[in-house]
């Protein structure tokens, strides 16, 4: 075994020029002390690594990795909290503005509605009195055209009295008119 | 020059007596240079970590943020190649893991690298596979056995087949152990011998000052570039881990 592990280091260990009896890692007699402490020392650091560092090590990260995700989780609770308020928002600002919307047409239809029974009643009035004047003038016009037959009577009476000397008599007269 | 070898002769600190350990005989226990760096490397590990996960804070600050990304690195390593039941072997790919890179990343500041060591990276690597072991047993009990006999295969290939696999899982610890153990020495070899080549050319002259400057650059290059090595050996070490352990907690996926 020595000179196997003797041959394999001499080529790593070119330069081993002096040669003053081959390495000294293959002295034996250091060998057992070195195993033996270094099992004693390895297996401490195990259980001390292993029993108290590690886990709070690990500990830590996992701790960092908790407080990470519960802050994700609450920032994104806080997010879609705040997207339900602006969604709540923006339909409160879209019934108000229906709302608004619908006030404004109601305002109108009112008002078109009032203007037009204002007007019927304004044209039923002006109706009347047309209706009324028309009346006055066909009255008149009547009693204008009554007022005609006896002016053409008395200017035929005129007539006759100045041609033939004598007065008609109102039968005659009433006759020729007619 | 100085030998470039020296840096990896073991040398003991504090004597401690021999201890007798069962089936093993007599153990020199000292402190040696080995020992202490690994120590020192565990020792680094726990204070990091332990400085690191103190606050435990949602917002993390500059350790805390180094030490869970190197937790979520093997954290990801044993999610996607082992899969679900990863979580189980984290600790011990983990543990593995930043002993590995604390004792490498050590080593490049102090004078000692135990990962530099075949005794120390062998047992690891024997670690890594009596532990997969283990847990092939005692996940699927006999049919652990079916992990050198993989199924879809027409029967006369098994005569090959069967041994080629008992022969490569028998040399995973051994790759594992001598590719970091390697990367560790060549490594420091390398830089030792660019750094003695910058005291030697030094001292030759106005013509060596520009040997020495170029041997100087690569050292600082090379530096740079066994950093990266320090924590891609260890990175390897933990990949193979879950690679290993994947095919026995995997077993019937085969």
């Amino acid at each position: 075994m020595a000179t196997e592990h003797h041959g394999t280091v001499e080529t790593t260990a070119a330069p081993e020029a002096h040669g003053g009896g081959g390495l000294p890692q293959l002295q034996f007699e250091h060998w057992g002390g070195q195993i033996v402490w270094l099992l004693l020392i390895f297996a401490v650091l195990y259980a001390v690594l292993a029993k108290g560092l590690l886990p709070r090590v690990s500990g830590a990260i996992e701790t960092r990795g908790a407080k990470i995700a519960d802050d994700i989780a609450g920032a994104r609770r806080l997010k879609d909290e705040a997207e339900v308020q602006a969604r709540a928002a923006a339909a409160e600002v879209a019934e108000a503005r229906a709302k608004a919307q619908k006030t404004a047409v109601d305002a109108k239809a009112a008002a078109s509605a009032e203007a037009a029974t204002r007007q019927a009643k304004e044209e039923v009035v002006l109706a009347e009195k047309l209706a009324a004047a028309e009346a006055r003038i066909q009255a008149t016009r009547d009693e204008a055209m009554g007022h005609v037959r006896d002016v053409a009577k008395d200017t035929a009476a005129a007539i006759v009295q100045k041609l033939t000397g004598k007065a008609a008599t109102a039968a005659e007269l009433k006759s020729a008119l007619a | 020059m100085a030998d470039p070898m020296h840096q990896f002769q073991i040398a003991k600190i504090l004597d401690l007596p021999k201890v007798a350990v069962p089936g093993l005989g007599q153990i020199d226990l000292s402190i040696t240079n080995s020992v202490a760096a690994m120590l020192l490397a565990a020792t680094l590990v726990i204070v990091f970590y332990a400085f690191a996960s103190a606050k435990a804070a949602v917002v993390p600050g500059r350790l805390q943020t180094v030490g869970e990304m190197l937790y979520g690195l093997v954290n990801g390593l044993t999610d996607s190649i082992i899969g679900h039941d990863g979580k189980k072997y984290l600790p011990f790919v983990f543990t593995l893991f930043v002993f590995v890179l604390f004792a490498n990343i050590q080593g490049m500041f102090l004078v000692f690298t135990a990962t530099s060591q075949i005794a120390v990276t062998l047992t690891l690597g024997l670690l890594v596979i009596l532990t997969v072991v283990a847990v092939g047993v005692g996940k699927n009990g006999l049919k652990f056995f079916k992990l050198f006999a993989p199924s879809g295969v027409p029967w006369p290939l098994y005569i090959l087949l069967v041994p080629i696999e008992i022969l490569s899982f028998l040399i995973r610890p051994i790759t594992l152990a001598l590719r970091l153990f390697g990367n560790m020495l060549g490594g420091h070899v390398v830089l030792k011998i660019f750094a003695g080549f910058v005291v030697a050319l030094g001292g030759m002259g106005v013509l060596g000052w520009a040997g020495a400057a170029l041997a100087l650059s690569s050292v600082v290059a090379l530096t740079a570039l066994e950093f990266m090595v320090a924590f891609l050996q260890a990175f390897v070490f933990a990949v193979l881990t879950c690679v290993y352990l994947n095919d026995v907690v995997h077993l019937d996926s085969h």
